[in-house]
């Protein structure tokens, strides 16, 4: 889980040192473990603030928007428990995420670098569930609270004509939330009380392109896979 | 001997001035220390700085060229505007000055001190990209559509690139899209509707009825109006005229200090710089354009007898 692309290793910010600011937008997917695994959906948009200097370094935040899905979330193991749906859905909630990274260049065409990026969810995400257990009708809140990662990954840079840059390379990430449900219902995986959910894979590729466009703008498209297929794209502009 | 002198003088600089002719000096221009110089005089309601053309008194004028220079220069300074409710408006020109040097200048000052200027030029253009709706809907009604398209292109991309307006990637040199120094008075200006008479506001600053119709405007064009709960909304208002002054503290003193009459000082480059954003404002107009070769603004200055 990321909140948002990793970017090229090398900054586009001005070598004298300058900000560059972007928009972006990332289809993430992931699988969260509990007793079950749990496909994890996320939509997010984003801008950023990034300060970097040299070609060789970068720091940077983001504020933006994420939706969450998570599949089979309602799905009730206990024949006498219906529920009348099976996924989680939420929309629109703030987080925010923070990063940095380094760049080497080995020469003028190829580079290495290094980053580090966390995210936070401020808001909760909520979703409620109705049904009947035993023939008697219930509501249950789903919380999803404290959602967070952090992602470290080592990155290889071309820079190939007309300044576009190409790079790849692993990362390793750990994200976590806390799911509950206010009241218990037979048979729902989730119960009262404050339960853990992780990512099932702890390390991934990722790979992307940064094009050079007009005027200051770059686009950035990138894709990350872990245990599911993620992408997106951002469009940045360097001051 | 000294009042023959200053007698002979006058006679000998009206003889010269009554047959000056409208063709600009460019020699004088060029002069250095001569060039006629753009200073701040005041601004009106925490927004928009008042600014007028001032001749420096250094040199004096001994020959044609210089004459007709300074003549053309005095013409174009002087500009009347009626006056009829002139205690009214020295009282809430007093209040002003009050409320500037009792409340606004401290408050200002302290925020200075605290909060770094990139910070407060920041706020500055958030609060200026909030203005968007009131500068687009006046190109458009002003059919200055180039203007509009880079009010438009502004505001998506300082919103967007600059962060909700915090900074202001549109003015870089790459881009290149200037803000359209632009109002609802000046799109009346542009339709022909002259001033009126002066009128000066408590709070806001030097008006006119015309440019009345500019505060209404912008109350219900400005986002932060809509701010709930109303005080709140004030409260917001506040904070931005105060980081407004904050840049620009020690303008109005220098006013001040360079007028006889501060009031009146501050009456003529009201009027003189609104004139001045009309005629500009026309000149990009693609329909009032024509209208102005051939005729006559209904707001032309009338220089003082």
């Amino acid at each position: 889980m990321a909140g948002g692309l990793f970017g090229p290793p090398q900054t586009v910010s001005k070598e004298a040192g300058g900000l560059n600011t972007a928009i972006g937008y990332f289809y993430h997917e992931d699988t969260f473990k509990n007793d079950t695994d749990h496909l994890i959906r996320q939509n997010q948009v984003y801008s950023q603030v990034a300060y970097g200097a040299k070609n060789m370094w970068e720091i940077y935040g983001r504020i933006g928007v994420s939706d969450l899905k998570i599949s089979d979330c309602f799905n009730s193991t206990n024949a006498s428990t219906t529920t009348n749906k099976l996924n989680f859905e939420e929309n629109w909630k703030f987080f925010g995420t923070l990063g940095a990274k380094g760049f080497y260049p080995v020469n003028k065409i190829f580079g290495i670098g290094t980053f580090i990026q966390g995210t936070y969810h401020f808001s909760n995400y909520t979703d409620s569930v109705a049904g009947s257990n035993n023939g008697t009708p219930y509501t249950a809140d789903l919380k999803i609270k404290n959602l967070w990662d952090i992602n470290f990954g080592i990155g290889f840079q071309l820079t190939v004509p007309l300044g576009i840059k190409l790079y790849a390379g692993p990362y390793v990430y750990y994200s976590e939330a806390k799911a509950s449900l206010d009241t218990n219902i037979p048979g729902i995986e989730y119960v009262a009380g404050n339960v853990s959910i992780r990512n099932k894979s702890i390390a991934g590729g990722f790979a992307g392109v940064d094009i050079p466009l007009f005027k200051g703008f770059h686009l950035n498209v990138e894709g990350q896979y872990a245990d599911r297929f993620s992408a997106g794209a951002a469009i940045s502009y360097t001051y | 001997m000294k009042s023959y002198l200053s007698l002979a003088l006058l006679c000998a600089f009206l003889a010269v001035g009554c047959a000056h002719s409208q063709r600009p000096s460019s020699a004088v221009a060029t002069q250095p220390g001569l060039e006629p110089k753009t200073v701040l005089l005041a601004a009106d309601s925490g927004q928009q700085a008042t600014y007028a053309q001032v001749k420096p008194k250094t040199q004096s004028v001994n020959d044609d060229e210089n004459l007709d220079y300074a003549e053309d220069t005095f013409k174009e300074e002087r500009v009347e505007i009626a006056d009829p409710i002139e205690p009214f408006n020295r009282a809430m020109y007093h209040f002003n000055d009050k409320l500037y040097f009792w409340a606004l200048k401290p408050v200002a000052q302290g925020y200075k001190v605290v909060v770094p200027e990139p910070a407060r030029i920041s706020v500055k253009n958030f609060f200026s990209n909030l203005g968007f709706p009131v500068r687009f809907l006046s190109c458009l009604l002003q059919a200055d559509f180039s203007g509009a398209a880079s009010e438009f292109g502004r505001f998506g991309i300082n919103t967007i690139w600059g962060v909700g307006g915090l900074l202001d990637p549109s003015s870089n040199k790459e881009l290149d899209l200037q803000k359209q120094e632009t109002d609802l008075g000046q799109t009346l200006g542009v339709y022909g509707v002259g001033h009126g008479f002066y009128i000066v506001w408590p709070v806001l600053g030097p008006s006119s009825p015309r440019d009345t119709v500019d505060i209404a405007g912008d109350y219900f064009l400005y986002p932060v109006s809509y701010v709930y709960p109303w005080y709140a909304g004030i409260g917001v208002r506040a904070y931005e005229m105060v980081n407004s002054t904050s840049l620009r503290i020690g303008d109005y003193e220098s006013l001040q200090e360079a007028a006889i009459d501060p009031y009146v000082a501050l009456r003529d480059a009201y009027i003189q710089s609104r004139l001045k954003k009309v005629k500009a404002r026309k000149a990009r107009s693609l329909v009032f354009k024509a209208e102005e070769t051939s005729a006559p603004a209904a707001d032309t200055a009338l220089p003082n007898k």
